[in-house]
């Protein structure tokens, strides 16, 4: 894949990253992808070389659905990249997604990290950001053939078993 | 655990540079004078020097530059790539090259332009760099900083212990109380929870401003080398006994994919360090407990077995911590208020509380004559009689490594 520039960030992906290029060519596709070992099945939320489970080196690269559940977050007020400072404060979200979950230890997950954007991809607003809210992928066109997966909100039940949120400051 | 060298090393001298946050100088430069300062704290020469080590981000000078400027030969040096939680771990790597009979004195070192050319914190020198690898999954989010690569743990955590941000102003209050105690320290007036609450969010809910470290220019040493040899030098021998680290968390940095995030790597290192050192918590006098921010103070008393999980909001503002306390935790200011050094200042202060002779404001403080009144800044922060202290090693939430020394033998 060649560089991409995304708020004056170079993302590199070289055609030998093993690790992340499948990654992006799926999302460029509008399609959310982790890593599936091909011996045990299990998959993994990090799309490293090996299975974590079984340490078999064959996998493949498997759709999800691209739902989940904030697991946890951070809402950034003051950033060190300059070409972030206009959109403060803006959340960060570990989204842990609908597959796999609890599996195979209980508090294990496939989790994912993006920003929580609204439906015209702007930053969603810091009072709706909360661990166990329901979430979608959404794929974000930075330039030809090259979308950035982030993380909307959905019409759908808080999480059972866990719901949690800041409080925020007034202004 | 086989082999055991509890008691068997020591660390024999301590050194470091002025803090600042405009060193003018080289990595170079500085690495030169702590290295200089901790062997003639220790009454060394430099041909007695035998060994070095280092840690470093990409950020420093190696040893063999220092080597010509102060006219050491080793038979032994290693620069190895790290951060916090190093210091602890390369005092064991000391001891095991020692031990292997590769030398006999060991010399460990980080030196770092931290805020005046390379910033943890990622602004400065390497901002502009392209990315790739795993960085790609974070920084187009806007994920950079130290505190943002631990805040999913502290969220976490903070929603399901309930922590609040007056628990975590709480350390920066009794770290603020030892530094106002230390002429060294870059920040060395009192804060109050006000104060950090006040000031200017970083990153929701977990740290303010306050609650986050001081990028420092510094370079800081300790020496290592047997008890037999630490018998002629010039101050009481400190013993090492126990060390270990750099430990990891299942899935080492991807511990979120592999939780309890909220867990910390202490939560494995510690049974073992403790085992090692033959001590039990309550035999231990003071801690240093690495404060890249306030919530890793929290979060790693918990893990080490300090209190239970979830009550390290009640071990912090219990008064344990402070200065005058049952057990108290950074007695140079730590990386909130001294500077941040990745780890070693709070090291070099466990070493020279241990030996009763801090260089607090007392006029006697350097023959170990102190007053012993903590009540005003500008005063004394010597702990009296302190016998064992333990150092708490952070490098992420997932990585940690552990130190316990003491004055007296088991």
């Amino acid at each position: 894949m060649p560089n991409y520039t995304y708020r004056g960030i170079t993302l590199s992906i070289p055609d030998n990253d093993s690790e992340y290029k499948g990654y992006f060519e799926a999302a460029g596709e509008g399609r959310l992808v982790v890593k599936k070992c091909a011996d045990c099945g299990l998959l993994r939320g990090e799309p490293g070389p090996a299975c974590p489970w079984c340490t078999s080196i064959n996998w493949e690269w498997q759709q999800v659905s691209g739902k989940g559940t904030i697991y946890s977050y951070q809402v950034v007020a003051h950033t060190v990249i300059p070409s972030f400072r206009d959109l403060t404060p803006f959340a960060i979200v570990l989204v842990e997604l609908d597959e796999q979950r609890g599996q195979p230890t209980e508090f294990d997950g496939l989790r994912i990290t993006g920003n929580l954007v609204d439906a015209d991809f702007n930053m969603e607003k810091e009072e709706n950001v909360g661990i166990g809210k329901r979430v979608e992928v959404a794929f974000q066109p930075v330039s030809e053939g090259f979308m950035m997966p982030q993380w909307r909100l959905i019409d759908e039940p808080d999480d059972a078993t866990f719901t949690w949120s800041h409080e925020v400051p007034a202004g | 655990m086989a082999g055991n060298p509890r008691d068997k090393y020591c660390i024999v001298g301590v050194g470091e540079t002025e803090y600042s946050r405009a060193s003018g100088r080289t990595t170079r430069a500085l690495g030169a004078e702590a290295i200089r300062n901790a062997i003639n704290d220790a009454g060394l020469t430099p041909d007695q020097v035998d060994g070095m080590l280092s840690y470093h981000g990409g950020d420093s000078t190696p040893s063999t530059s220092i080597q010509y400027d102060l006219g050491i030969r080793p038979n032994f040096y290693m620069d190895c790539s790290g951060g916090g939680s190093s210091t602890e771990a390369l005092v064991g790597l000391a001891i095991g090259a020692i031990e292997a009979g590769m030398c006999d004195v060991v010399a460990i070192f980080r030196s770092m332009n931290g805020y005046s050319n390379i910033r943890i914190g990622g602004t400065g020198a390497r901002a502009s760099a392209p990315i790739g690898g795993l960085d790609l999954m974070k920084r187009p989010y806007g994920l950079i900083s130290a505190v943002q690569q631990f805040a999913y743990t502290f969220t976490r955590h903070m929603a399901e212990y309930g922590v609040r941000s007056e628990d975590l102003a709480a350390i920066k209050v009794a770290h603020s109380n030892h530094a106002s105690n230390n002429p060294k320290a870059l920040m060395k007036h009192r804060v109050t929870v006000d104060d950090v609450m006040n000031s200017r969010w970083i990153i929701r809910p977990v740290a303010h401003l306050l609650d986050c470290c001081l990028e420092t220019d510094n370079a800081t040493c300790v020496i290592v080398t047997s008890a037999e040899r630490a018998r002629d030098l010039k101050h009481k021998p400190i013993y090492i006994k126990g060390v270990q680290g750099r430990g990891t968390k299942p899935g080492g940095d991807f511990h979120y994919q592999h939780g309890p995030i909220t867990r910390v790597a202490g939560h494995y290192v510690g049974p073992r360090v403790f085992e090692l050192a033959g001590v039990k918590h309550e035999d231990v006098d003071i801690t240093g407990c690495y404060d890249a921010f306030t919530y890793t103070v929290l979060l790693q008393f918990e893990d080490y077995g300090w209190c239970e999980k979830g009550e390290g909001k009640d071990y912090v503002t219990s008064g344990i911590i402070n200065l005058g306390g049952k057990r108290p935790n950074n007695l140079s200011g730590g990386h909130l208020c001294e500077g941040y050094t990745h780890g070693m200042n709070m090291v070099i202060e466990n070493v020279r509380q241990l030996r009763g002779t801090v260089d607090c404001y007392c006029s006697g403080a350097s023959e170990g004559n102190h007053s012993y009144d903590y009540s005003e800044e500008g005063g004394c922060r010597q702990v009296k009689d302190a016998k064992i202290s333990m150092n708490m090693g952070w490098g992420t939430p997932a990585v940690g490594s552990s130190l316990i020394m003491g004055n007296v033998l088991n």
